[in-house]
Order: structure tokens, then sequence, then C-alpha cells
């Protein structure tokens, strides 16, 4: 139980000293040293991939650290496992929140250590008594009595973080809890955070939007290529600061600089753009979304985690239910909402999540090459038999053009490396010859190699007059690949920029688009 | 490719843990074979695959249904209920195959019903299913209030059981008819890898424009073909239409699915394999009937072996 009342004396609940760690040859962390006071929010930055969660699952026990060690409350719990480390007090609210939808809080609080009555009996009464006391002593505002299902999902989380305080949590690791949060519900867990502060909780806050990390945290640190940065003090920094500490020197990008992008213009067929959005929106996310991109032109995408970047792509390509408004491949109208439709208009989608959304892991590499197109390969129409043999061509050519290694074409796509595995959802796209490619993500957990391969192929692809619409959280990437940038933010495209080179000036241009966007928003609940 | 660069052992020891039911399946023959009397003989043979077809029909079907991840468990009183409407046609002198015809479209129908259902309203199949079997079964003894309908069509019983083509009766025709056709249809037509990438993973599915609702439904409609076919062939076999004929097969025929190494997860499998497990199911329920093992004894092994058969070929 947590039974410090006033903040005590600032004391450090936990400290990592000198954590490195490696995987085979590839160095994650290197030298960090990382601490979190009782009653003090620590916010953490840092790119997809630069080492945050990693450092987090050192802290957590899942991982374990190569140098230095963690103290916790003063003692050495480097050695200790994950069980352990939560039984001392850390604990992590997970996104994917673990409560039971169909029970009420008080039994999601108590559950595996209900208390009991006469004959073993579950004393619901006092359960319930006991859940009041202990909302009441963080002043959260949550019915003991009510089902998880009902409530909202801020107050899901505050029954997590309930459930994780009550059984002894001194330290709670955050891992960008907002992300599914409305305005409202933002406010609810900044207050929630406050109220643990109180109490002398710890937190670590891991989030993407700067301004939120500004104005809750007590202390930010930034992790970039596994080094940390900082710890900064919020007072003393900006945004813009923060942005440029995240942000790698111009001429350190570890990519070998590629030749000059083709220029759209030179390939530019006259006229007709190959996709033209009018005031799409969906029911929940998107609304007044209008774009324009011509064909082998290459326009990126960029906006904080939740703007509704991969929403557009989904919605554009026809598998979002409730999509409204005008689509235009090559000047034909596109009644959205369907993905033959979509296909057939010459629409390809390479998806953000590759194993789910991408891939038929457990059938051969030929088979999903041919899967969008495979009444193309039946003989003798739509009742002949599979032109197997026009088919092991197919993936003869696009292994060959794409550089995928593999052992034939009857290798499972799941036994395939990352890289590779995105090769061939691109390849099964490529080969239908779409007029719009869309890319979600698409060197996300794919190494440095395959990324540069990846590039080349998306030049390649917009030189032969595919317009690409290409969303990327690396900001390098897109300032690399596009001719035009859009930034997206709740739901909307709310600026336009032309070619651009410097990653800090995105970066800060995101975060105060997004900010001044949630203020908009703030104020439209408001009134 | 695999082979070559692989040594010649370790390939055939991957070949046995990938087929481990064809092994089990081979021992079990070759037990009967050593131990059952008179059970290596071209009569036994033929016996066991008369006795297999109606379960291999159906299993053929029902593997579509399973390989897109999804149960179908209607099949047993469907097909007690085709036989039934077939035997009442057949009674008001309705053409021959003329009924067949509409029995065998009352089978897609009602399929059809199913997958819609499941796709359409997101009723798991089990449920759909179970519910079907029940309204079957029911509809099966209502119609007549449980009276038997007998068949004296000659062409009807020859169509489907008694006539012989070539030498080979009608039963393992049809079994051969279909084996071949599923083949066709799941291993070389373009509607096959739609199934396979159905059940494999729906949403990269439909992520490339696979229609996975129509891939479903018709998957539902030839389970309730195959059904429906198999209750006529039943019919034929009992010269009568018995509204309790097909109770209990759906668990033959799911096993045989199953034992043929198709998964029920769905994404793997084969009709080669549901037709030896049907097969399997036959021998083994013929073998242990020369042994003279009782029927209610009979019933326990023959579970117990499907557990241990499945349990080892799980992936």
């Amino acid at each position: 139980m947590a039974e410090t009342k006033t903040p005590a004396p600032q004391h450090a609940i936990v400290t990592m000293q000198g954590i490195g760690k490696s995987f085979g040859a590839n160095r994650v962390l290197s030298d960090i040293s990382f601490d979190v006071m009782a009653g003090e929010t620590h916010a953490l930055l840092g790119e997809n991939g630069a080492g945050k969660s990693t450092l987090m699952k050192i802290l957590m026990g899942a991982y374990r650290t190569d140098e230095g060690r963690i103290l916790f409350d003063g003692q050495d719990v480097t050695a200790l496992s994950l069980r352990d480390r939560i039984d001392r007090g850390i604990a992590m609210i997970f996104q994917e929140l673990s409560v039971l939808p169909n029970r009420s809080v008080a039994e999601n609080l108590f559950i595996l250590r209900e208390p009991l009555a006469f004959g073993r009996r579950v004393d619901s009464r006092k359960m319930l008594r006991e859940a009041r006391t202990l909302i009441e002593r963080y002043a959260f505002a949550l019915d003991a009595s009510a089902r998880v299902s009902d409530l909202a999902f801020a107050q899901r989380q505050m029954v997590e973080i309930l459930k994780a305080i009550s059984r002894g949590a001194k330290l709670l690791v955050m891992d960008e809890p907002t992300s599914s949060l409305t305005i409202h519900e933002e406010e609810t867990l900044f207050r929630t955070i406050g109220q643990l502060k109180q109490n002398g909780i710890g937190i670590v806050y891991i989030s993407h939007r700067m301004a939120d990390v500004l104005r809750l945290s007590d202390r930010i640190s930034i992790i970039k290529d596994g080094r940390l940065v900082g710890p900064l003090d919020p007072r003393k920094t900006s945004i813009d600061d923060i942005a440029a500490m995240m942000s790698r020197p111009k001429g350190q990008v570890p990519l070998p600089a590629a030749a000059a992008p083709a220029t759209h213009h030179s390939v530019m067929a006259a006229g007709t753009p190959a996709l033209e959005v009018d005031n799409l929106a969906t029911s929940r996310k998107l609304s007044g979304v209008s774009l324009s991109i011509d064909p082998g032109e290459i326009v990126g995408l960029a906006g904080l985690v939740g703007s509704g970047r991969s929403t557009l792509g989904k919605a554009l390509f026809g598998v979002l239910p409730d999509v409204s408004g005008d689509i235009a491949v090559a000047g034909g109208p596109l009644r959205p909402g369907s993905v033959s439709g979509a296909i057939a208009a010459g629409i390809a989608l390479v998806p953000e999540d590759r194993r789910l959304e991408g891939l038929i892991g457990g059938r051969s590499i030929e088979e999903n090459l041919s899967l969008p197109r495979l009444s193309d390969f039946s003989l003798a129409g739509p009742l002949g038999p599979m032109a197997t043999a026009r088919i092991t061509a197919l993936f003869r050519q696009y292994r060959d053009d794409l550089n995928i290694l593999c052992r034939g074409p009857s290798q499972k796509a799941q036994e395939l490396s990352g890289g590779n595995q995105q090769k061939i959802v691109f390849g099964k796209w490529l080969a239908m010859k779409p007029k719009l490619l869309i890319l979600d993500e698409p060197t996300s957990g794919v190494d440095i190699n395959a990324k540069r391969d990846m590039r080349e192929l998306v030049r390649r692809t917009a030189g032969e007059g595919v317009a690409v619409l290409l969303i990327s959280s690396e900001l390098e990437e897109l300032l690399d690949l596009s001719d035009r940038i859009l930034v997206m933010a709740e739901g909307r495209i709310t600026r336009s920029i032309g070619r651009m080179h410097d990653e800090t000036r995105l970066r800060a241009l995101l975060q105060a688009e997004a900010a001044r966007q949630t203020d908009i928003r703030a104020q439209g609940v408001a009134a | 490719m695999k082979s070559s660069s692989m040594p010649l052992r370790a390939s055939a020891v991957n070949f046995l843990r990938d087929h481990i039911t064809y092994v089990i399946f081979l021992a079990i023959t070759l037990y009967f074979v050593l131990f059952a009397p008179h059970f290596a003989s071209v009569s036994t043979a033929g016996a066991v695959l008369r006795i297999t077809a109606i379960v291999s029909a159906m299993a053929i079907g029902m593997t579509f249904v399973i390989i897109c991840g999804e149960i179908d468990l209607s099949v047993g009183s469907l097909a007690s209920f085709s036989g039934m409407i077939a035997a009442l046609m057949l009674d008001q002198n309705v053409p021959t195959y003329v009924a067949a015809l509409l029995v065998l479209g009352a089978g897609a129908a009602i399929g059809a019903t199913s997958g819609i259902l499941v796709t359409k309203l997101r009723i798991p199949s089990f449920l759909v299913t179970l519910g079907m079997l029940s309204i079957f079964s029911g509809l099966a003894l209502t119609i007549t209030g449980t009276r038997p309908v007998s068949i004296v069509d000659d062409d009807f019983s020859n169509l489907f059981w008694n006539g012989s083509f070539l030498g080979v009766q009608a039963p393992i025709w049809w079994t051969v008819v279909l084996t071949a056709g599923g083949y066709y249809l799941l291993h070389q037509m373009p509607y096959g890898r739609r199934v396979y990438a159905t059940g494999g993973n729906a949403v990269a599915a439909r992520f490339s424009g696979v229609r996975t609702d129509g891939v479903k439904i018709f998957a539902f409609v030839l389970s309730g073909m195959t059904a429906s076919l198999a209750g006529m062939m039943l019919a034929a076999r009992s010269t009568a239409g018995n509204p309790s004929l097909g109770a209990g097969l759906e668990l033959d025929v799911i096993a045989a699915v199953i034992i043929g190494g198709t998964s029920l997860f769905g994404g793997y499998g084969s009709i080669v394999g549901s037709v030896v497990g049907a097969i399997f199911i036959g021998i083994l329920g013929f073998g242990l009937l020369v042994l003279g093992l009782s029927t209610s004894i009979q019933e326990v092994i023959k579970g117990a072996i499907i557990i241990i058969a499945v349990s080892l070929n799980r992936r």
C-alpha cells in the first residue's frame, strides 16, 4: 500500500546508472543515467527506435542490462526479475489496458485478493467499501460499483492506475497514455497525474506530444541514437529547443546520400492529377481533408501519432466503411468504402502493420505476390486453372527487381526478414501498375540496407509516373523523398510545405500545429 | 529445391513429422491386415470405400469452410433433411434428375444462408450452424411426423448408390469425382488461393482486395451442397428418406478434415488429406467391427484414436 500522504523530501525512487545494452552487434543504449524522484513526473522523449522502450523494458526487468545498475528505493534491483520488481513497486500502465470490461471497478481493483467472508465467499460489500476508500484517498472521479465497460477510456485508465498503486506501486511508467483519449479525457488524465504526484508517486511519462510534456513534467530527458540528452528543465526549454535536440545535424544521416531525387515535373503528364480528394471525412477521425497529387509526384504526409495520417491512407484505399467526400483517381470518380473498387481504380496501399495487414504469413511468397490480381492469372476465363508458370515468372521478376532474398517461390512469407517481407508487399502492388501508391511507414522495422533499397524503390516508382503518398514518422525520410509535405493534426490537413531540408524546423512545426489544433478543439468543447 | 539442400534423412524425418497421421493410419491398417480375419481383400477395400463415400463427400465441402477459419456443424442434419425432401419429391413423381438438382439447390441456398449470417451479421459460425443443425433435424422429423418415406425410384438408387459404371460402384465414383472437383477448385483455381488467404489472414486478404465475405459464403454453399449430395446417397443406400439418417455425421466429417491435416484455425489444409482422413475413419470403424467389437466400444476407441491423431498433428 502506498502510505505516504505527504511528498517526502526529494528522494529518488529509482536511479538507473550507466545503463548499456546491445542486441548482437547492434548497440542500442550506451551509458544512460536516468532517475525519477518521489512525486515527480520525468518525461522521456525520443523517435521511434531511439531506445525508449528498450530502456523501459530494462527498468521493468523484461530485459537484463549489459552494463550499469538500477537502484529502487535505495536498494540494488539490477538482478531482480520482472515479477520481483513489480512486487517492489514498479508498474507499467499499458496502452492496451488490462482491465476486465465486464466486471465492476471494485472487482477489478481487488482481483486475485478479494476480501473473503466466512466460508471463503467473496465479501462484495467489504470489497466495495474498501474500493471507495481507495478512490477517495486519491480523489479520483470514479464510481466503485460501475461496470468498467460503461466507463470512458480515461476512467478505465484510472482503474488501471489505481490497481497498480493499491498494490504498492511507487513508480508508474506511462507509455503514450493520451493516445486513445479525447480532449476532455486528457484533462482528466492530467488531473489524475497531479493527484498521484501529491501522493508521492514517481511517474515516467513517454509521449510524442511536446506541448503536453512541457506542461506536465518536472524534468525532461531525450533519448537519441541510444544516448540520453538531459535532463532539462521544462520552464527553461521550448518546443524548438527540443526539436533541435531530437534532430540529427545535417550530414550525420547514416544513410548513403542518394542520387538527386527525380523532380516530378520532368515526368509529369499534362493536366489531370493522379489523385484528387475533396472534403473527405470519417465519422470519428478525419474532417474536411482535401488534397491533390500529380502523377510522378511524391507527397509526404507528416503528423504526430494519432493525427489521422494512417486513417487517411486507409480511407482512400476503401478499408474504412464510414467515409464521405469525393475521391477521383486520374480524373475518374471513385466511390469510397470498397477495397476492390479502389484497387480497380489504381490505388495501392502498403500498410503500416506488415504482419497483420500486409501478408498472409503462412502462405508462399508467390501466393502473396499474386493475391491482388489472381483473376488475371486464370487460364481460360473465370473457371480455368491458375497459370502457375506465369505466377512463378512474376515471382522471378520481382525477386530480381526488388532484390528479395529468399529460398524460392514457395517459401513461406513469414520466414523472411522484415525488409524482405516489406519488399513482397511492395511487389504485389507494383505488379498491378498502380496510379497511386500509398505507403504507410514503409521503412519501419527494416534494417538500414533495406531502408536504402526502399527509398530507391520509391523514387524509381515515382519516376515511372506513379503518384506516391508517403506517410512516415521518420522526418528525415519525409524530407529526403517528398516533393511536398502536407502536415496533419487532429484529423485535418493544416499546412502544405514545399521542398524543405530542415528536420528541426519540420519537427517544431508539427508540434506547433498539433498544439494549435488541440487548442482550437478544446475551445470548441468548452464553448 | 528443399530436399537437395537438406540431407535425405532430415527431410524424411520432416516428412514424417508433417504427415504423422498418415503414419498412424498405416500402422492401424497394418494391424487390421495382420489380426482381423480376411481384412486384406478387394471386397473389404470396396466395402470401406463405399462406407466412406458419404463422409468423404461432406468432408470435401467442409474442408473449404474450415480452411476459411469457420466451421459447419449443420451438415449431418442437412443430409437427413435432404434425403427426406428427395424421397418426398420422388414420391410425388418429380423426375429423378430434377429432384436431385432441386435438392442440391436447396443445400446451396441453406449454405448461403449460414454464410450470410456468419459474415454479414458477424455471428460466429459455431452458433449459426448449431442453430441450423437444430432447425433442419427438427424439420426433417416434422415433414412426415417422423415417418420414413420409402424410395421406389430405381434411377435414383442407381445414380447415388446401387449402380455401377465400368465395374466401379456409384459411391466410389462420387468420391473420385468430388475429390477431383474439390482438388481443382481448392488447389488449381483462383478461388482456392482466396480461401487460403482468407483463412490465413483475413485482414491482409481484405487489404489485398479479396472479398473475404464472399469467399466464406461460397465455402458454406459448397458445404451445403456436398451435405445435400451425401443426404441423397444416404437415402439411396437405405432406399428411403429417414429423418435421422445423418444425425451425428458432422462429428465424423470434422474429424476426417482435421485428421487430414487441415487446421481448425484456418489457413492450412488439403482436399486429399480430408478424403484420406475419411477413409481412415472408415477403416477404423470397419476393422473394429471385423475384430468383433461391439459398436459401443468401437465409439470409445474411435474417439480416442481421433484425439491422439489430431494431438500429434498440431501445427
